[in-house]
C-alpha cells in the first residue's frame, strides 16, 4: 500500500468505520507513521463534534445521583495478593479484609471523636462500601468464574460475577500496566461477537483488582483482554492475549 | 489545510472544550484522578446533557441511553488518570466513550440502532429527516450553543449522501463495507463519500478544532 492510500484510511478510522482487520493493519501502520497519527488525531476532533449534532435530549434528574451512585461503586480498589486454587481461600482473604478494615474503622473512629479523623472515616466509608460489593458480588448464589491465562506465560485473570448483581470483580496478576495513550480492554464474546466490558490498567507492580459494572441479559462463552487505544475501542483491534472460558455457576 | 474562517472568534476559547466557570474540564479530570467526587459531578453538569443526548441518538430507549451514560461516566471516573489532553478534549474523549458504551449496549441486545432503522426507514420514505435539529437548550452556555448550530450547520451543508454515510458510522456504529450493504451502493462509492465528507467537515469545524484554531 502506498503512503497516500494509507492516509485515505484515517478518516474511516476516526469514524470507526473500518472492519476489524483492516483497523488492525493500520494501526499497525500508525504506529510508525507520525503523519498518519495527525491526520487521524485531527479528524478525531472532527468525530468528536459530531456528539454535539444529537437532537437535544434533557436527561432525567435521577440520572446525575446514578452517576455519581455507580462511579462510587466502581472505583478501582487497588492490589490484592495473587490468586490461586479456588473460591475458598480468596473469601477468607475477603473476609480478613473485612474484620481488619472493621478494626480499622473502630480504632478510627475514637480518633475522629477527638476531633482528628474524619476525613479518613470518609475515606474509609467508601473502601468499606467497596469492599462490601465485592464480597457480595463473590458471595452471590449465582457467582461465576472464569480464569484467563496466556498463550505464553506471564500473565494472568480471574473473573468473578454475578448476573443478578451486574456486577464482575476482575483480579489480574503480572500484566505489564498498558503504556500512555494505551489501554487494556475487557472483553465477554457472546456467540463468537465481543461485548465491551470495560477498560483497566493494571499498578506499577502489574496487579489490578477492580469491579466492573455488567451490562444486562448479556450471556457469554469466552472472555478476553486486548491491548487499545485510550478510551477502548468499539471492537477488539487485537487478537486477544488473554482468553478465558466460562465456568458457570453450579 | 483550510484557512481559518474569518467570521470566527479565535481569541475566546470554545466553551465545549474549556467549561464555563473558567475551570477547564482538564482540570475537573485531575481532581477526579485524585478521587474528589465533585469533580465528578461538575463533569456531569456540564456535559451529561451531551452525553445523554448523544447515547439516545443511538439506543432507542430512554433507560438504555441512561445506562449508557452512567458506564460512561463510570469509565471516565475509573480512567481518569489515564486521560491525555494531548488526545482531544475531555468532552470529546466522554463523547468517545458514550458513544462506544450505547454502541456496546445495542449489540448486547441484538438490536440495531436507531440510526440505522432510520436509514432503513428513509429507503421506504424517500429522504430522510436530518438527525441534527441543532434544538437550543436553555440550559447551555451560549458558546456551547453555537458550537451546535454550527456543528448542525456543517452537517447540513453537506449533500445528503455523504450525510447519510458520516451518520450511519458515527450514530449507526456502522462498517464502510455495513454501509455499503445498507445502502445498497458499492463499497468503493461509500468510501469515497465518507472522506469527502469529513474532509468539508474539517474546514468547515475549523473555528472549533483546538488544531484548526492554531
Amino acid at each position: 500500500m502506498t503512503d497516500h492510500q494509507w492516509t485515505e484510511l484515517a478518516a474511516p478510522y476516526a469514524l470507526g468505520a473500518l472492519d476489524a482487520e483492516e483497523r488492525a493493519r493500520f494501526e499497525v501502520h500508525l504506529a510508525g507513521c507520525a503523519q498518519c497519527r495527525g491526520e487521524v488525531q485531527s479528524l478525531h476532533e472532527v468525530t468528536g463534534l459530531l456528539a454535539e449534532s444529537a437532537p437535544a435530549a434533557a436527561p432525567p434528574g435521577a440520572l446525575r445521583e446514578r452517576v455519581l451512585r455507580e462511579a462510587r461503586r466502581v472505583r478501582p480498589i487497588g492490589a490484592r495478593p495473587p490468586f490461586r486454587g479456588n473460591i475458598g481461600p480468596w473469601l477468607a482473604a475477603a473476609a480478613c479484609l473485612v474484620l481488619a478494615i472493621g478494626v480499622g474503622y473502630a480504632y478510627l473512629r475514637e480518633r475522629a471523636a477527638h476531633g482528628r479523623a474524619s476525613e479518613s472515616i470518609a475515606a474509609l466509608h467508601d473502601t468499606i462500601a467497596g469492599r462490601d460489593s465485592l464480597v457480595a458480588t463473590l458471595l452471590s448464589p449465582d457467582a461465576a468464574t472464569a480464569a484467563l491465562a496466556a498463550t505464553g506465560q506471564a500473565p494472568s485473570a480471574r473473573l468473578f460475577w454475578s448476573p443478578s448483581r451486574r456486577r464482575l470483580v476482575m483480579a489480574v496478576f503480572h500484566l505489564t500496566p498498558a503504556p500512555a495513550g494505551r489501554t487494556y480492554q475487557l472483553w465477554a464474546i457472546a456467540k463468537g461477537k465481543p461485548v465491551s466490558i470495560g477498560t483497566f490498567n493494571t499498578s506499577p507492580d502489574g496487579r489490578l483488582v477492580a469491579e466492573l459494572p455488567l451490562p444486562a441479559d448479556l450471556k457469554f462463552e469466552l472472555t478476553a483482554v486486548t491491548e487499545e487505544p485510550a478510551g477502548g475501542s468499539p471492537q477488539p483491534t487485537m487478537q486477544p492475549f488473554l482468553i478465558g472460558k466460562v465456568t458457570p455457576a453450579d | 489545510m483550510q484557512k481559518p474562517r474569518t467570521d470566527a472568534n479565535f481569541e475566546a476559547v470554545p466553551d465545549h472544550q474549556q467549561g464555563k466557570a473558567g475551570v477547564p474540564d482538564r482540570a475537573l479530570v485531575e481532581r477526579m484522578a485524585a478521587g474528589e467526587e465533585r469533580a465528578l459531578g461538575e463533569l456531569y453538569d456540564r456535559h451529561g446533557g451531551m452525553a445523554y443526548a448523544l447515547a439516545l441518538a443511538i439506543v432507542r430507549e430512554g433507560a438504555d441511553a441512561e445506562e449508557a451514560v452512567a458506564d460512561a461516566f463510570g469509565q471516565v471516573w475509573r480512567s481518569a488518570a489515564q486521560y491525555d489532553p494531548g488526545r482531544g478534549s475531555v468532552a470529546g474523549w466522554l463523547a468517545t466513550i458514550t458513544r462506544t458504551r450505547a454502541l456496546d449496549l445495542v449489540r448486547a441486545r441484538g438490536r440495531r440502532t436507531r440510526a440505522v432503522e432510520r436509514a432503513a426507514q428513509a429507503d421506504a420514505d424517500g429522504l430522510a429527516a436530518p438527525l441534527a435539529t441543532a434544538a437550543d437548550q436553555p440550559d447551555r452556555g451560549i458558546e456551547r450553543q453555537e458550537a451546535r448550530r454550527l456543528v448542525a450547520r456543517s452537517l447540513g451543508e453537506l449533500p445528503e449522501p455523504q450525510r447519510r454515510v458520516i451518520e450511519l458510522a458515527y450514530f449507526g456504529g456502522l462498517s464502510q463495507t455495513e454501509i455499503a450493504a445498507e445502502l445498497q451502493e458499492p463499497l468503493g462509492t461509500v468510501k469515497t463519500r465518507m472522506r469527502a465528507a469529513m474532509e468539508k467537515l474539517r474546514g468547515s469545524l475549523a473555528p472549533l478544532l483546538v488544531g484548526g484554531a492554531s
